[in-house]
Order: C-alpha cells, then sequence, then structure tokens
C-alpha cells in the first residue's frame, strides 16, 4: 500500500484557486510533494525536467490543454508512466471518453470533495496508507 | 485563515481577472475577432469562475455562470453564431456575472428579476433550457446511464466500460512499512562548465554515497583518442543506480552547486532512462518540447470521435439523433453537450501558442504595504544620498577625486533603484478603462442614445495611486460625454451625422507625464447657454469679455452644471469642478477644447508617480521653495521697460507682446510685506491648468533636482499655495509651489477686482 507522502505530484490548473484547492485536498490526505504548472506546456516542461508520479490536470487550459498534455506524456517514453488524472469542470461524458483513449487513469468533475479525491487516487494507486 | 477562506480570497480576486478577460474577449468578439481563441478564452473565464464557485457553494453564482457557459459553449460548438446581438446579450450578462461575484464576496444579493432576465435572455439563444440543473447534477449520475460501478469509485457516472487503468501495483513500488528503499537512477553528464567552475564529478559522487548504495557505470564512448582530445572538454557520462529511502530531492539537493552545468536525470527504476535518451533532459540543445507538443495536439485531433453514448437534443435546430451506437444500450439520454464539430475540436486543441504566450505572464504577487514601504525607504535613500553628497562637496573635496566619482556612481545607481521601485507600482491604465464599456452601456441605454466606445493606449502604464484615483474622474467625463455632448440618434441623423455616437478615450505617455483624453463627436459645447448660465449664477458679469476658451473653462467653476433639471446620470449637482480638484489632487491638470458641432475633448495631464517630482529649487525671502518643472514654460530676468503695474500691488509683465500677470511670490506666501522689485528677481513663466500663464516673481533659482514627495497635509496642514513638502540635500525642508492655486488664486484675485471696479464704474 502506498504512502501519500511517497507520491509526487504535479497540480496542473490555470486557475490558481483550482491548483490551490486541489493541493489542499492532497495535504488533506497526507500528501507532501507537489508541484504546480500553469498550463499543459508548463507541465510538461516540468515533468521532462523531473518527473512526477501523479498528474492531476484540468482540461481546458489555455497553449497546452489537457488532453494534448495526457497525449504527450503518453507519447514521451521516459514519463509515458505518469499517473494521469484528468480534471474537468462538468460531467462531459465525451471528454472523459477521449481521455479514456489516450490513457487517462481517472478523472475527477469540479467541484470535489476530499473523500472522493481520495477514491480518484486510490482508483489508481490502491489504498492509501 | 482557514485555509479554504485563503483560498476563496484568491478565488475572488481571480475572478477580478476573469471577469476583465470576459470583457475584453466579448468585446473583440463584437469586432468581430470570433477565432476560436478568442471564444475559447472567453468561455474559460466563464468556466473557471462557475467552477471555483462551485467549490465554495456559492450557489446563485454557479447558476447563472452555468447558463452563461451553456450558452458559451453552444457557441464554441458553432452551434451559435456570435452575431452583434448575440454578443450585446453576452455583455450584459458579463455585467451581471460581475455583479454576482461581487455579491458572493460582499455578501450582496443581486437584483433577482435583472438576474433572470438575463439567464432567461440566454437561454433564448441558445434556444433550450440548460440541461443539468447544476451543481448536484454534476457530481450524480448521468440521467438515464446506467452503468456498472467501476472497481473503486461509484458516484462517477461514468462505467467500467471506459477502463480506467487502475495502477495499483504500478508506478511506485514502495515497501509496505518502514521507509521505502527505492532504486533511482542518476543520469549525470556534466558539462564543460561544471570543471571549469572547479567542481568534481568525484565529490558529486562522494555525497551521494551518503545517502544510500551506489552502483556507477561511466559511460567512455565519447572520450577521444589522446591526440584529438580537448583537455578542457567534459566527455564522460555517468549512469548511477542509487538504492536509498530518501526523496528525490534530497538527491536532487547533491547538485545543487552544479546545476545547469550538467545534464542530470533522476528517476525512480519505474520511470527508467535509457542514457541515450539524456541527451533530452535539459543538453545543451533543449529538447524539442514543442516538437512533442505539435505532435500529441495532431494526434489529439486525428484520433477518431469517440462513439456518442447518445444523443437527444430536443433545439429546433438539432439534427436528427443518429443512431445509438452499439456501447448506448442505455435507452437514451441528453447530453449536456453536443460533439464539436471537427474544425472546433481542433481549434480547441491547438491554441495560437503566442496569443497564450502574450497572456501569461510570470508574476508574482506582492503585499501592497511591502511595495509602499520600499518606496519609502528607497526615498529615504535618495535623500540620503544627496544630503552625502552635498556634505562631501561642502568638505572641499574636489569633483576628480575618486570619493565624487564614487558618490556619482551612487547617485546613478540610486536613480535606477528608484525608477525600478516605481515600476514596481506602475500598472497599466486597462484596469480603469474596462469599466467604461459597462458604465457605457449603461449610460446610452438610460439616455436612449447610441454609442460606440473607442478605447486606445490600455498598456499605459502610471502609478498605482494615480490609477485608483481616475477611476471617478474618468468616469464622470464620460457621462458627461455622452449625457451633455453627444446628440439623440434622430438630432444626430438631422445633423448629417451617424445615428452612434462616439466616446473616445485614450492615454499615451507624453515628457514625463501621462495624458488622458476623452473625447466625444457630439454637438459641442453650447457656448452661450453656457455663459448665460454663469451669468445667471453669478460667476461671471453680466458684460464680461470672454475668449470662447474661456467661457469653455466656466464649467470648471465650482458650482456651475450645465444640466438644467440635475440627471441620474451625471450627478448631483456633482460638476466639472469636482473633477478638476481631484485631478488637481493627484498633481494634475485639465483643460477642455471643443468646437460646435464636433465635439469637446477633455485632456487630463498627470505625473507618472506621486513619489517624485523634477523641480526647480528657488529662493524666495532666504527660504527655499521648489516649483514643479512641468509647469515651468521659462525662466528670466525682467526689464524695468517690460514690466507695467495695472493696480496697486498688481503688475503685468510683457513677454513676446502678450502681457501676463506677475506674482510675487514672497508675497502671496506672506514672506514679506514690500514687494519684490521685478528687476532684482528672476520670473518663472508657469503654465497652470486650462493653460493660464502667469510669471512667478522669485528671488534666485538654486538649480533643478529630483525631490522626493512628503505630504504636507498628513504632517502637518493644508496651505493654499503648498502642495506638499521636500527634504534638499542639505537636510532642510523645502515647500513645493501648488502653481495651479497660485495662479487660480492670482485670477480669482483679479475677478474680484474687477468685478469691485465694475460695481465702482
Amino acid at each position: 500500500m502506498p504512502a501519500a507522502s511517497g507520491i509526487s505530484v504535479l497540480i496542473v490548473d490555470d486557475q490558481m484557486t483550482m491548483r490551490a484547492l486541489v493541493r489542499n485536498g492532497l495535504q488533506q490526505l497526507g500528501f507532501t510533494e507537489f508541484r504546480d504548472a500553469v498550463d499543459g506546456e508548463d507541465a510538461l516542461r516540468q515533468l521532462i525536467s523531473r518527473p512526477s508520479h501523479l498528474v492531476i490536470s484540468d482540461f481546458n487550459m489555455p497553449k497546452l490543454d489537457g488532453l494534448a498534455l495526457l497525449r504527450a506524456i503518453r507519447g514521451h517514453p521516459p514519463i509515458a508512466k505518469t499517473a494521469f488524472i484528468m480534471l474537468t469542470g462538468r460531467a462531459d461524458r465525451e471528454l472523459v471518453q477521449r481521455a479514456v483513449q489516450f490513457g487517462v487513469n481517472n478523472y475527477l468533475v469540479k467541484p470535489f470533495t476530499v473523500t472522493i479525491l481520495k477514491e480518484k487516487i486510490e482508483a489508481v494507486f490502491g489504498p492509501l496508507t | 485563515m482557514d485555509p479554504l477562506e485563503a483560498i476563496k480570497v484568491t478565488f475572488f480576486q481571480e475572478c477580478e481577472e476573469q471577469l476583465s478577460e470576459l470583457e475584453s474577449g466579448l468585446l473583440a468578439m463584437e469586432q468581430g475577432e470570433t477565432d476560436s481563441e478568442t471564444v475559447n478564452a472567453v468561455f474559460r473565464a466563464v468556466h473557471s469562475i462557475k467552477g471555483g464557485a462551485g467549490a465554495f457553494s456559492l450557489e446563485p453564482l454557479v447558476r447563472f455562470a452555468h447558463v452563461f457557459e451553456t450558452t458559451l459553449d453552444d457557441v464554441r460548438g458553432g452551434k451559435l453564431a456570435p452575431d452583434n446581438n448575440v454578443v450585446k446579450v453576452m455583455l450584459r450578462a458579463a455585467d451581471v456575472l460581475a455583479d454576482h461575484v461581487r455579491a458572493a464576496r460582499d455578501g450582496g444579493v443581486v437584483e433577482e428579476a435583472r438576474s433572470q432576465a438575463l439567464a432567461a435572455a440566454l437561454e433564448a439563444l441558445n434556444g433550450e433550457a440548460p440541461l443539468a440543473p447544476v451543481v448536484s447534477a454534476e457530481l450524480d449520475d448521468m440521467p438515464g446511464l446506467e452503468f456498472t460501478p467501476l472497481t473503486v469509485s461509484e458516484d462517477d457516472g461514468f462505467g467500467d466500460d471506459f477502463g480506467f487503468t487502475p495502477l495499483a501495483a504500478g508506478i511506485i513500488s514502495l515497501e509496505p512499512e518502514g521507509p521505502a528503499l527505492r532504486t533511482w537512477t542518476v543520469l549525470l553528464r556534466p558539462k564543460n562548465a561544471l570543471y571549469a567552475k572547479a567542481n568534481e564529478t568525484g565529490l558529486l559522487l562522494r555525497e551521494l554515497k551518503r545517502l544510500g548504495d551506489l552502483q556507477v557505470s561511466i559511460d567512455r564512448s565519447e572520450l577521444p583518442g589522446l591526440a584529438e582530445m580537448d583537455a578542457e572538454h567534459a566527455y564522460l557520462t555517468w549512469t548511477i543506480l542509487l538504492t536509498t529511502d530518501r526523496s528525490q530531492s534530497d538527491i536532487q539537493d547533491v547538485f545543487e552547486f552544479v546545476d545547469g552545468d550538467c545534464d542530470l536525470s533522476i528517476t525512480a527504476e519505474d520511470f527508467a532512462v535509457s542514457p541515450a535518451e539524456i541527451g533530452v533532459l535539459g543538453g545543451d540543445e533543449p529538447f524539442d518540447v514543442m516538437a512533442l507538443i505539435q505532435q500529441a495536439q495532431a494526434e489529439v485531433q486525428a484520433a477518431p470521435a469517440p462513439v456518442i453514448m447518445a444523443q437527444a437534443f430536443a433545439g429546433p435546430a438539432s439534427p436528427p439523433a443518429p443512431a445509438p451506437a452499439p456501447l448506448a444500450a442505455a435507452p437514451a439520454v441528453s447530453v449536456s453537450s453536443p460533439p464539436p464539430s471537427p474544425v472546433a475540436a481542433a481549434a480547441a486543441v491547438a491554441p495560437d501558442a503566442a496569443h497564450g504566450a502574450a497572456a501569461q505572464q510570470a508574476t508574482i504577487r506582492v503585499d501592497l504595504d511591502r511595495v509602499d514601504r520600499l518606496i519609502d525607504l528607497v526615498g529615504e535613500l535618495v535623500i540620503n544620498q544627496a544630503m552625502l553628497a552635498q556634505r562631501v562637496t561642502e568638505s572641499g573635496v574636489p569633483r576628480s577625486s575618486n570619493i565624487a566619482m564614487g558618490l556619482d556612481d551612487l547617485e546613478h545607481l540610486t536613480r535606477e533603484i528608484q525608477d525600478s521601485v516605481m515600476a514596481i507600482r506602475a500598472q497599466p491604465v486597462k484596469s480603469v478603462f474596462q469599466r467604461m464599456p459597462r458604465l457605457v452601456r449603461e449610460v446610452a441605454a438610460m439616455t436612449g442614445k447610441q454609442v460606440r466606445l473607442v478605447t486606445e493606449g490600455e498598456g499605459t502604464e502610471v502609478d498605482k495611486t494615480v490609477i485608483e484615483r481616475l477611476t471617478d474622474p474618468i468616469t464622470h467625463m464620460i457621462r458627461n460625454a455622452i449625457d451633455h455632448g453627444l446628440e439623440r440618434p434622430e438630432v444626430r441623423v438631422a445633423a448629417g451625422k451617424g445615428p452612434e455616437g462616439t466616446v473616445r478615450l485614450s492615454a499615451v505617455h507624453r515628457s514625463g507625464r501621462i495624458v488622458i483624453e476623452v473625447s466625444d463627436d457630439g454637438k459641442g459645447i453650447d457656448r452661450p447657454r453656457v455663459r448665460q448660465i454663469a451669468i445667471d449664477k453669478g460667476l461671471i458679469e453680466v458684460d464680461s469679455n470672454l475668449s470662447d476658451e474661456d467661457v469653455d473653462n466656466l464649467i470648471f467653476m465650482p458650482g456651475f452644471s450645465t444640466a438644467s433639471s440635475v440627471s441620474d446620470i451625471s450627478g448631483r449637482g456633482v460638476g466639472m469642478d469636482v473633477v478638476k480638484r481631484s485631478i488637481q489632487g493627484l498633481g494634475g491638470r485639465i483643460a477642455i477644447t471643443s468646437r460646435p458641432g464636433q465635439g469637446s475633448t477633455f485632456t487630463l495631464s498627470l505625473p507618472l508617480t506621486l513619489a517624485v517630482l523634477d523641480g526647480m529649487v528657488v529662493s524666495v525671502c532666504d527660504h527655499t521653495l521648489v516649483a514643479p518643472l512641468t509647469a515651468i514654460i521659462e525662466s528670466l530676468q525682467p526689464k524695468a521697460q517690460d514690466v507695467r503695474a495695472i493696480g496697486p500691488d498688481a503688475y503685468v509683465i510683457a513677454i513676446r507682446d502678450t502681457y501676463t500677470p506677475l506674482i510675487d511670490v514672497g508675497a502671496m506666501l506672506g514672506y514679506r510685506t514690500t514687494p519684490l522689485d521685478p528687476t532684482k528677481g528672476v520670473a518663472l513663466l508657469v503654465e497652470g491648468e486650462g493653460g493660464a500663464r502667469a510669471a512667478l516673481m522669485v528671488d534666485a533659482i538654486q538649480g533643478q533636482r529630483q525631490v522626493v514627495i512628503k505630504s504636507l497635509e498628513a504632517n502637518y496642514r493644508q496651505v493654499e499655495g503648498i502642495a506638499a513638502a521636500t527634504i534638499l540635500g542639505d537636510g532642510r525642508v523645502a515647500l513645493i509651489l501648488d502653481v495651479d492655486n497660485v495662479v487660480a488664486a492670482r485670477r480669482r484675485e483679479k475677478a474680484r477686482s474687477d468685478a469691485k471696479l465694475a460695481t465702482v464704474g
């Protein structure tokens, strides 16, 4: 069972508010290692210079959206295995389906509770200690 | 503060940014810029506000944003053409959204009728009510869809038919208990610079050894023969397998001092990178992230659209529902958004990179108090530096000495620090200008006039304090321009103009000041009427001989209001005199030019900062005063034949065939009772607001200097004719003259004495 503190997370969202909310949730769950990225391109650059275990990324962002970020990660072998949870603003089934095509590990609908955040992460990594 | 409360504060700050992006995006759409990036930015703004509001359960805001978002989504998806009418509704909706945000922030309530009316107007645009009843619905299952629950989460509304990939035993292999031991692959390829800076790979390896077990291998394949070898070139690459319970950042820290001087990659074994790939990890030629991005975007675009579960759009324009795809064994269902057309989908994932780059700037938020404290300290530094320089000069150190030259450098540096610090407070006037479109819409609606607002120079920067205090005057002038300046559509047409009037708001930097103009193409100032009103109100004499310019300037007189009935729009008896006073309070000037039938232009000229001033240091009766350099046109020594007495203690001076009133500053400030002999002093020809000129008599000029402004009001009290104070290099306090005030006081005096003469005559 993985410990939350052993999982490094890259939070990708163009909204400072949303990044803070995700970070706040992760902190409550015992996560200690997180970085922020403001859009897909920023995220990709950061991941390439220093990988993370988990990416929690918004979908609709300027420059490079979440879907293309996901595709780019999966298409770049050194980071291709990074776990990826997509944040979506609306229960947009089609979007989630597209993300699944590109190998998303799970998704999270905004607004979310800490419980749901935990469930989604556990769905990816297994129960957290 | 509760972390959530702190995030909420951030949220409202971000909302303001998004609201302004929303408005500028919509205005761009109004001008015909309906490219996908603009539309998407507008959508994103509303979407983000809704998303954040949902997290804080701000129900009314979420509800309104949701309706707005749904309509915008139709525009984005190509279902709704963003014609003028649509954009106009959206602009009004943006105003209501802004009201909702502020109501949520300040605990107020938005006028329900207005909010509902616009929500209805938005819904009318997309031809249907939004399908999802907002917040709760989005957490619930999608209506009508039946799913087998996913392994872990059961609330998500999507089934395991998606096949999410659980990674349970995947990416990270942690030990069940105790500190987890992991094996990291550290790839290290030093660059020449690493050795050049006397760093040693051996030492780095020794440091790493302290973290855990090492297996080191070296790649010598690039090592040339001895003959070709360049002694200062780095040829080796190390692959280090490090097994440790320490974190990645601990490992990273070992390389802290060689950061940038080597290619470095630290990956857990699960992320293992082959040595061949190290080149992509920050080598001399940076890895082409853009290529990866472009490829990913192309692939996302090229990917076949997923099978849509089911679609049942009730909208009148919607095509017949396609035959259910195999996956949609579930009953027909409503999906909240239609499948985007291929073009729209492509646009959504391929935003214009350059455009995005401009929108995203690296910024930090700093408490304003800290900046102000810094500015204050730098002000003190400037004064101290000046005092030190003066003492050194007084001590007889020659100008060519090292000390004096060092001081010159210090002065130069101090100036640069000061400019840089001032620049921190500088902000584009955009924040003020952006509020005006809404104002124009509202005033236009109230007056029944058609108005187009054109703004120019939004990026012009000026001190934050100036910006904050500009909003009211500009608001007032724009209201005035629409209410009093522009004619009704039918009147305009009758006068041979287009029915739509134009109000132009512009900002530009001109010789160290910011110049803001508010102009309209309306009827111009009705001079006979202004004159009559001024007479009726006893502001001028019936037979006063006034130039057109003088008449125009009457509107700045206290108590003057041209509206025969006080209208809602231009305020209640608050006239242009208030505007003028607030501009003067900022060290600014205001002027008006008007041409009958063609419109009026108000010109504001303001200092870029309120903290420093370029001044002319003068002496008056053993006192030292500072006159703002911007007000001074020239200085001259009056000749006896140029000075004429026009009354007791009243003189004029002929300067190039024009008589200009002569003001004895010493007498005016009460420093002396016997007037100065004009030929023994120096006259400063100054221009007050509205172009009124006067010659200020002082005893002598000491020189020009930039001075740090210290508020006299804050430390003492307001004094007529004095704008502020400063501390000079020798530590003395000098008063800064308020030139506009001095000139105006002289004019008032003259007007009174003229009136007296008229009565006598």
